[in-house]
């Protein structure tokens, strides 16, 4: 109960003015984010960093954190006007929000994606309120090598889930581990791979990186595709009715079952829940063949995994610090920068961050269901935005963003570089998670690898020799091995790359 | 779109702020820009931020503080060298980190330690040799003699490498001859925390700034200071002089210095403005409360310190890239 009493405080502090207004920002902007299709969360978090920086820690990772699952609500929208997904994780809605739409049941889809977006959203803060600090005493249990392992075994598993090729993937992640050697060495502090520029001793900043990846090289894309027709739907009656109520509300737990169970495990990403839900739904139906034309529990259980998922994968960045999915590097990153180490310890030193933070996920929630449910009309207009203003507009705030980082144009350059090489990747259908991961994982598995050497004394038996970093790591091997030989079922690694 | 607007206005107060000529009379005219090789929120950086906002009342200019952390600080080194030396660019210089930069030839720094001219130091951070309240090791004496029987194995962890902390553990070996320790890099006192209570290393070498509350709540044990004097956020830890060992002194200072060639008028200017602004109350205050210890030194006599450390770094980084890894 311990918990319980942590969180009241939190509340206390997040229903303040100023912390309920930063929600509020990050819940909007987070929305737009999801709205505006292309601009997925990765390179909208990414892009919005720079607006937090005369905050104080705790208001930035609150707006941060709204943006993250804001984005998540928002997907929705387009996937249901327009057919197309306005961030990845809205990909399967497309079909029968898109037909519901088409019937003229628009409204009544998206209303019960914001019911059941905030009730998956919901259950999983519940879950990471009662699970988090009983695990993040467990994080004691990790000492260099087992952060090593844990970093191994994440990576494995985004290289195994991406993609349709695991040599793609492979090829993706390796690229990313390089890119992370550039900089200073962290243990010797000879630099490498520099060439001289002293922008490069700190290495590639991964945030100029994640826009340009997702940033820039969507507005490449969305340049050379001609504009879609947005359904003129009459958004009336958002409330289903009673016979669609009762179909729904099992679909949604379900949902929320889903979402957060494969929320705990790093590295699955934010699509392969909504897959997986809406999967279950299809074969538990008694009438299969309705999917496809305009089933309500075909909107609301992916909608529901999706957010139970995204608030679910908070709790191994909190409580052990291990991000798993682009987006929660990002978040990563906005902790670094804040002098945070997201964490185990995080817990212990910062209670008041930390469970403030918590109590805002709920708040955030309402103020999502909020601004979604009345106001939904006001963000489908947004679609009517000609698409050559809007891309000015996001490239616009694309390279202020990224000049405003740390003042240097270098990082302009680099995000611009990344954009068209993203471009490319995504031309190639190569797995871009892969390559970010590794780059932002690469300097923690690379200094707890060699930390946990100079414990040893350079005596490799160290990780054979600790039981909890040995299963983890024949568990990483076990996720590659099973990917190799295709295990893994075609069906959710096709989800994945898209 | 109203955040767009503050940042392009962001954006023009900065280049507004690029130095450009400065008048020998007028000085300051503009405003003035500090130089932190270190990320925002980090003690140089707290240390930094209390005194510009007090000074700039003096000069009359505002102070912007730019962060320009990385690369254990060669990066904002590097570019504070690098800067138009009027005056108007300033920095932090963390001794003797800044030194152990341009010594490693590893490092390849293009700056070289004659181009800080440096002004006024703030703070001594004094060097802490840490273990966890219930270590074996139960005195400095202890440790030293453990270190001694069975040399090698003392998981003993620095925050980095090269930095005055493990400049100091190679001071101990060179004071206790016969005595070795497993050297650990880690990357800052939460680290060494963490990894101290899981068990993962034995001892830690840091400075006193960030761990007072802890240990004064029973969790950590410091074994001795390495300062001519008690800390007066530790009084019952004894000094390495007392424990007979002179010659271990080290420690964390920082002050402000500038790219060398600002004119001696302005130079002189500085100092006076900076000195009176760290000796005001209202300073020493919000420094004790961030746990720092004060030590300001002006002109010849900072001037003095920046040569003898960077002959003792010398003496001590040329050891360490000796030294073998293990």
């Amino acid at each position: 109960m311990e918990a319980f009493q942590h969180l009241l405080t939190g509340f206390g502090h997040a229903l303040s003015l100023e912390y309920l207004a930063y929600a509020f920002v990050g819940c909007t902007l987070g929305t737009l984010v999801g709205v505006l299709p292309g601009l997925g969360p990765a390179a909208g978090t990414a892009i919005l960093i720079p607006l937090t920086f005369k905050l104080d820690p705790t208001g930035a990772i609150i707006m941060l954190a709204a943006i993250y699952y804001g984005a998540m609500y928002g997907g929705t929208i387009t996937s249901v006007l327009i057919n197309v997904p306005g961030e990845a994780a809205s990909v399967i809605t497309c079909i029968d929000g898109h037909a519901m739409a088409k019937q003229g049941r628009g409204g009544t889809a998206l209303g019960i994606a914001a019911i059941g977006s905030f009730i998956g959203g919901i259950v999983a803060t519940i879950a990471l309120v009662v699970v988090a600090p009983p695990l993040a005493r467990l994080g004691l249990l990790f000492g260099p090598p087992e952060f090593f392992a844990l970093m191994v075994l994440g990576l494995s598993l985004v290289t195994g889930l991406a993609g349709r090729s695991l040599l793609a993937a492979l090829l993706m992640t390796i690229i990313g581990l390089v890119l992370a050697m550039i900089g200073i060495d962290p243990v010797r502090g000879a630099p490498r791979f520099t060439f001289g520029v002293p922008e490069l001793y700190d290495g590639v900043g991964f945030i100029p990186v994640v826009m340009g990846l997702f940033g820039i090289s969507e507005i490449l894309l969305m340049a050379e595709s001609p504009a879609r027709e947005v359904i003129k739907t009459k958004l009336t009656g958002l409330l289903p009715s009673r016979e669609e109520w009762r179909s729904s509300l099992r679909a949604i737990w379900r949902g929320t079952g889903i979402g957060f169970a494969l929320g705990l495990i790093p590295g699955i990403g934010s699509i392969i829940p909504t897959f997986m839900a809406y999967i279950a739904e299809k074969r538990l139906s008694k009438t299969p063949e309705r999917f496809g034309q305009g089933a309500i529990e075909g909107v609301a259980a992916p909608e529901t995994a999706n957010n139970a998922y995204a608030n679910a994968a908070l709790i191994p960045f909190f409580t052990l610090g291990i991000p798993s999915s682009p987006t929660i590097a990002v978040l990563m990153g906005a902790f670094i920068i804040n002098g945070l180490t997201p964490g185990p310890f995080l817990f212990q030193e910062r209670p008041d961050l930390v469970w403030t933070v918590i109590a805002s996920l709920f708040i955030g929630n309402v103020i999502l269901l909020i601004l979604n449910l009345p106001l939904v009309g006001l963000w489908a207009r947004l679609l009517h935005i000609p698409y050559q203003y809007l891309c000015t507009g996001v490239l616009l705030f694309c390279v202020l963003g990224a000049y405003s980082l740390q003042q240097s144009v270098f990082d302009v350059w680099l995000m611009i570089v990344f954009g068209v090489i993203g471009y490319f990747f995504r031309k190639l259908d190569l797995p871009l998670a892969p390559l970010v991961l590794g780059l932002i994982l690469g300097p923690f598995i690379e200094k707890s690898m060699r930390t946990s050497l100079e414990m040893s004394g350079g005596d490799f038996s160290i990780f054979a020799t600790r039981p909890l970093c040995v299963t983890l790591l024949v568990a990483a091997v076990v996720v590659l091995a099973a990917a190799a030989l295709r295990l893994v079922p075609a069906r959710v690694r096709e989800a994945e790359s898209v | 779109m109203k955040s767009a607007s503050r940042l392009i206005v962001g954006m023009f107060a900065l280049i507004a702020a690029a130095p450009a000529f400065a008048g020998k009379h007028d000085f300051p005219n503009k405003p003035l820009r500090m130089m932190i090789a270190f990320a925002a929120g980090g003690s140089t950086d707290i240390g930094a931020r209390i005194v510009a906002s007090i000074a700039e009342k003096d000069f009359k200019q505002p102070i912007v503080v730019v962060n320009r952390g990385g690369a254990g600080g060669q990066v904002g080194w590097t570019e504070l060298s690098r800067q138009r030396a009027d005056g108007y660019s300033i920095g932090f210089i963390n001794l003797p980190a800044t030194n152990t930069v341009v010594l490693d030839p590893e490092r390849k720094a293009i700056f070289k330690i004659e181009d800080f001219v440096p002004i006024i130091n703030q703070v001594l951070d004094p060097g802490v040799v840490y273990v966890r309240a219930d270590s074996p090791y139960k005195t400095m004496k202890d440790l030293i003699e453990a270190a001694r029987k069975s040399p090698n194995t003392i998981r003993t962890a620095t925050t980095g490498i090269l930095s005055d902390d493990h400049l100091a553990i190679l001071m101990v070996e060179e004071s206790a001859p016969g005595s070795a320790f497993r050297i650990v890099h880690l990357a800052g006192g939460a680290d060494q925390q963490r990894e101290l209570l899981a068990g993962n290393i034995d001892v830690a070498f840091d400075n006193v700034g960030g761990w007072t509350p802890r240990v004064r709540a029973k969790e950590f044990r410091a074994l001795a200071v390495l300062d001519p004097q008690r800390s007066k956020f530790l009084p019952d830890v004894p000094t390495m002089r007392e424990l007979g060992y002179p010659k271990v002194v080290s420690n964390s200072t920082r002050g402000i210095a500038g790219p060398k060639g600002i004119p001696a008028p302005v130079v002189k200017h500085l100092e006076t403005v900076f000195k009176k602004a760290m000796e005001s109350p209202e300073h020493l205050e919000k420094l004790e409360a961030a746990g720092l210890t004060v030590r300001i030194m002006v002109g010849e006599e900072y001037a003095k310190y920046y040569r003898e450390t960077h002959e003792k770094a010398r003496h001590y980084t040329e050891w360490a890239k000796k030294r073998p890894h293990r």
